[in-house]
């Protein structure tokens, strides 16, 4: 169990920059979630903590070790892919034990461990089947078995959750939760899906273009984003961005900001400023309404409007966000 | 041991047989090509001197015009044929793995073996071929429509005839790498080109034959190349280079029986050189007039 | 199209028939025709069984050459040829997917490249260095090809094969410690076994119809290979078709039945994708 601190990390591919100069850490014992846009270099950011990729430029400490110039076995990471990267050719037992067999460990610790390990994620059932005889949720947990048996010094996590259909998704995350809460190791997990990132992380670090938008807790990121890639790539749908123009009508705002409010901010009432709606996508218990001026409003599918229903609209200036136009960082109000 | 070091281990056997027995001998033969040498005195240099004695070799100009003519005819006819075999059997249906043996089934038989089984299929008057020929015909040497059946092997087209014969049935490697090429193209193009209405032919011509133009190529280049060494065993045992003057010599057996029956390696290796370019030649024109073809197909 | 319709096949069920029974002719006439009595007046109409039936042929071909001894030759060639041929052209291929892009962008074009240089431009210097090493009238040029994988296309085969693996299976196993050699052995060749089975059995078979090479390199027929003893009987009366023929399937019926064994794993080979999990 250790912390993963990574320390002004570049790396090109060619001409594009897939990480910028990258100061990140993952506290001891933290569930660190990276998250951005496909192509934002966040794989690319655990396969340099891997070993995986080489770094061009900067350093990357596990613990108290540098490790930057370390092949990947020796760092004593745990990887979990995307697809798994189970052997095909290996029973669950066989894929779960493969790091202790390569190492040499004595059979007896081997078996322990497996047993452990299978036990902790709920495989101990199918230890003998193949992995092409296994659903997409099973097949996630042996491999996360195969990543916990080793008992590394931090778990990298490699969207481990995208390839499974939505229902299991949702359970294992939660799951996801629960292990490392058992465990208590350090673990970084990497997602292109922000919902996964605000219910699962400790902190979440958003990533853009290889270069780092903000690092905070899930609800720091949310209530106080830092830029307007960070305001807009969280939360659904995207918070709202009006220039002082649109927003003049609701809120004096300051030349030369623009004006963030989340959709659920957005009241709809009998009075404040008359509104079209145009389109409502009813989401379970929350519809979203999707208004003529430029606006989406997240209420309570029971107090939708109809479309085409001529509605006011408000909002409270506590619950607005303040931006710079041209650089997009957030202001704060005096 | 360091995984450099393992790798270099694992790579050092084949890079050493590639340098020794094809890199360093196809740099020799360049060598030897400009030299007179028997094998007994060491090789002196003669300069062009070869390459003016095959220009005025008959037999050499002979041996090249029927390597060139076999590659003309029997290469695409073999490309065809593999191709279309790929097409046929590449779906699943009744019996189709034991349809795909049987289509690779006689590229298996030792080259030697499958020449002697023509030796006998193409004996103008008793082989199997003929005497179906002759089945019924009006007199014991006549087809049925009253013709002469062709003399396999002793009339010069015939026995060239013969030899691309013999070398359609032996496509089972190109049909393994055009039925598997096939597999893998992807269904959905078929499904919307289903939806599309889109004719067999069409298809064919704008999904199929484009996508597996790559693989074609590179068939169409290897099999061009070996086609000039195939020859070399039917040519040897069916036919033995005749029927006079000539008639089946290609240039692999007028190599073989200047080097190794009449000692004239200097001039064999002149020869291999000739063969060479002009192969190379042939698969670069071949390159580059597919790529001018995938090109124009890009556009409309 | 009914569905009864589909699973025959429809016009290609016949087509496909017609194409089989074109193929089988050449087998069936080499069999049909090493059945006959040798020295029986020739047929007067096409026979696709001859009478009588007779296996004397057969006795007669093994009486005039030693084909039992060639055959045995025939087999411990292939014997060290084809596993070496295996070991070589995987071990190369798997390097090659590892090794850093240039050199492997070289490796490859070097492949190819060697690949287009066809066989009789070699025949003279190979034999001029084998004749200098003293190694004529050995099996060592016969064998020494397995050297290179037999050919750098069996190499490049492995090569494709290997790069067709998800690449995070290679990372996994690296991530777990492991060496080159350790991940071609434990990880590479239990994924890609119809493969190897398909390369075995091309170099078995390339090795088993060598002709050209023993015909240059032997000259002691102690040592002959199998097709240089069908070179045998031929130049000894090369028109007395029931006797080839029947040296012909001799030769024929071990790679026919090596092919039958081993067809099944590439050309029937549905499973593979699922199994890799795509």
């Amino acid at each position: 169990m250790s912390r993963i601190e990574l320390e002004t990390v570049r790396k090109r591919f060619g001409e594009t920059a897939a990480l910028d100069g990258v100061d990140l850490e993952a506290r001891e014992g933290e569930l660190l979630v990276v998250v951005g846009p496909s192509g934002c270099g966040k794989s690319t950011l655990l396969r340099c903590v891997a070993g995986l990729e080489a770094v061009d430029e900067g350093a990357i400490r596990i613990g108290d070790r540098e490790v930057t110039r370390l092949r990947p076995a020796a760092r004593n990471v745990s990887m979990v892919f995307q697809s798994y990267a189970l052997f095909p050719h290996l029973t669950v037992r066989e894929n779960i034990a493969f790091g202790l067999v390569v190492r040499e460990e004595p059979k007896q610790v081997v078996l322990e461990r497996v047993a452990e390990a299978s036990a902790l994620v709920g495989v101990g059932d199918f230890l003998e089947r193949r992995p092409y005889e296994l659903s997409g949720g099973e097949r996630q947990r042996v491999a996360l078995a195969r990543a916990l048996v080793r008992r590394p010094d931090a778990f990298l996590l490699d969207e481990p959750l995208s390839n499974l259909d939505a229902g299991t998704r949702v359970q294992m995350r939660t799951e996801l939760r629960r292990l490392h809460r058992e465990i208590g190791s350090t673990m970084v997990h990497v997602t292109h899906d922000q919902v996964e990132a605000l219910t699962l992380g400790d902190r979440i670090a958003v990533l853009d273009a290889g270069r780092l938008r903000q690092v905070g807790t899930p609800d720091e990121v949310y209530s106080r984003p830092r830029d307007l890639f960070v305001a807009r790539f969280l939360g659904t749908p995207a918070m709202n961005v009006l220039t002082s123009e649109a927003a003049s009508p609701f809120l004096q705002i300051p030349e030369g900001t623009v004006l963030g409010v989340r959709p659920e901010h957005v009241r709809i009432t009998t009075d404040g400023v008359p509104a079209k709606v145009d389109i409502v996508e009813v989401a379970g218990s929350d519809a979203f309404v999707h208004l003529d001026r430029g606006l989406v409003g997240r209420v309570s599918a029971d107090a939708r409007p109809a479309e085409g229903a001529e509605v006011g609209i408000a909002f409270e200036r506590e619950a607005t966000h303040l931006f710079d136009e041209a650089t997009g960082e957030r202001v704060d109000r005096p | 041991m360091s995984e450099r070091r393992q790798l270099v281990l694992m790579l050092a056997p084949y890079a050493f047989g590639v340098s020794a027995l094809i890199a360093l001998p196809a740099l020799v033969t360049f060598g030897l090509a400009f030299t007179e040498y028997d094998l007994i005195r060491s090789p002196e240099l003669n300069g062009f001197e070869n390459f003016r004695r095959l220009a005025e070799d008959d037999v050499f100009g002979i041996a090249l015009k029927n390597s060139l003519v076999f590659a003309a005819i029997a290469v695409p006819l073999r490309l065809a044929a593999a191709l279309g075999l790929a097409l046929l059997l590449h779906r699943r249906f009744t019996g189709v793995g034991a349809y795909r043996s049987t289509a690779v089934l006689p590229t298996v038989i030792p080259d030697i073996a499958y020449g002697l089984v023509w030796l006998w299929l193409f004996n103008p008057l008793y082989g199997p071929i003929n005497l179906l020929l002759r089945w019924h015909g009006d007199s014991p040497t006549t087809t049925a429509w009253g013709v002469q059946p062709p003399q396999w092997l002793t009339h010069p087209n015939d026995a060239r005839a013969a030899i691309i014969i013999m070398s359609l049935f032996t496509i089972g490697e190109g049909f393994v790498i055009l039925l598997v090429t096939r597999q893998g193209l992807p269904s959905e193009l078929y499904e919307l080109a289903a939806l599309e209405d889109a004719t067999a032919w069409g298809i064919f011509r704008r999904i199929t034959l484009p996508l597996m133009a790559p693989i074609l190529l590179l068939l169409l280049a290897r099999d061009t190349i070996f086609s000039l060494q195939w020859t070399f065993v039917p040519a040897l045992v069916v036919t033995e280079g005749g029927p006079p003057p000539y008639s089946t010599t290609y240039v692999p057996l007028f190599v073989y029986r200047n080097a190794f029956e009449y000692l004239q390696y200097g001039y064999a290796a002149a020869a291999t050189l000739v063969m060479f370019v002009l192969t190379a030649l042939i698969v670069w024109l071949q390159w580059r007039i597919v790529r001018r073809w995938r090109k124009g197909f890009a556009v409309g | 199209m009914r569905a009864g319709d589909r699973r025959w096949g429809g016009w290609r069920q016949p087509a496909a028939i017609a194409v089989a029974v074109a193929f089988l002719l050449p087998l069936w006439f080499m069999v049909s025709g090493s059945l006959r009595e040798p020295g029986q007046p020739p047929p007067r109409a096409p026979e696709v069984i001859p009478r009588p039936l007779s296996t004397t042929s057969y006795e007669r071909a093994f009486d005039l050459v030693d084909l039992g001894r060639h055959t045995v030759n025939s087999l411990l060639v292939a014997a060290l040829t084809v596993p070496l041929a295996v070991l070589v052209a995987s071990l190369a291929g798997f390097a090659l997917v590892l090794v850093a892009g240039r050199a492997r962008a070289l490796l490859v074009g070097l492949s190819f490249a060697a690949l287009m240089i066809p066989v009789t431009a070699l025949l003279v210097p190979r034999f001029t260095m084998f004749r200098w090493l003293g190694l004529t009238d050995t099996w060592v040029p016969l064998v020494a090809p397995a050297l290179l994988g037999l050919s750098p296309f069996y190499v490049l085969l492995f090569y494709w094969s290997f790069r067709r693996l998800p690449p995070e299976l290679l990372e996994a196993a690296r991530l777990e410690g492991m060496k080159p050699f350790a991940m071609w052995r434990r990880v590479a060749m239990p994924l890609v076994r119809p493969v190897t089975i398909a390369i075995a059995l091309l170099a078995f078979i390339a090795s088993w119809g060598n002709f050209l090479e023993p015909l240059i390199y032997l000259f002691d027929p102690d040592l002959y290979t199998l097709p240089l003893g069908l070179r045998s009987l031929e130049t000894l009366d090369r028109t007395n078709y029931p006797v080839l023929l029947a040296g012909a399937v001799a030769a024929t019926a071990p790679v026919v039945l090596a092919f039958a064994i081993a067809q099944r794993y590439f050309l029937h080979e549905d499973r593979g994708a699922g199994w890799l999990g795509r």
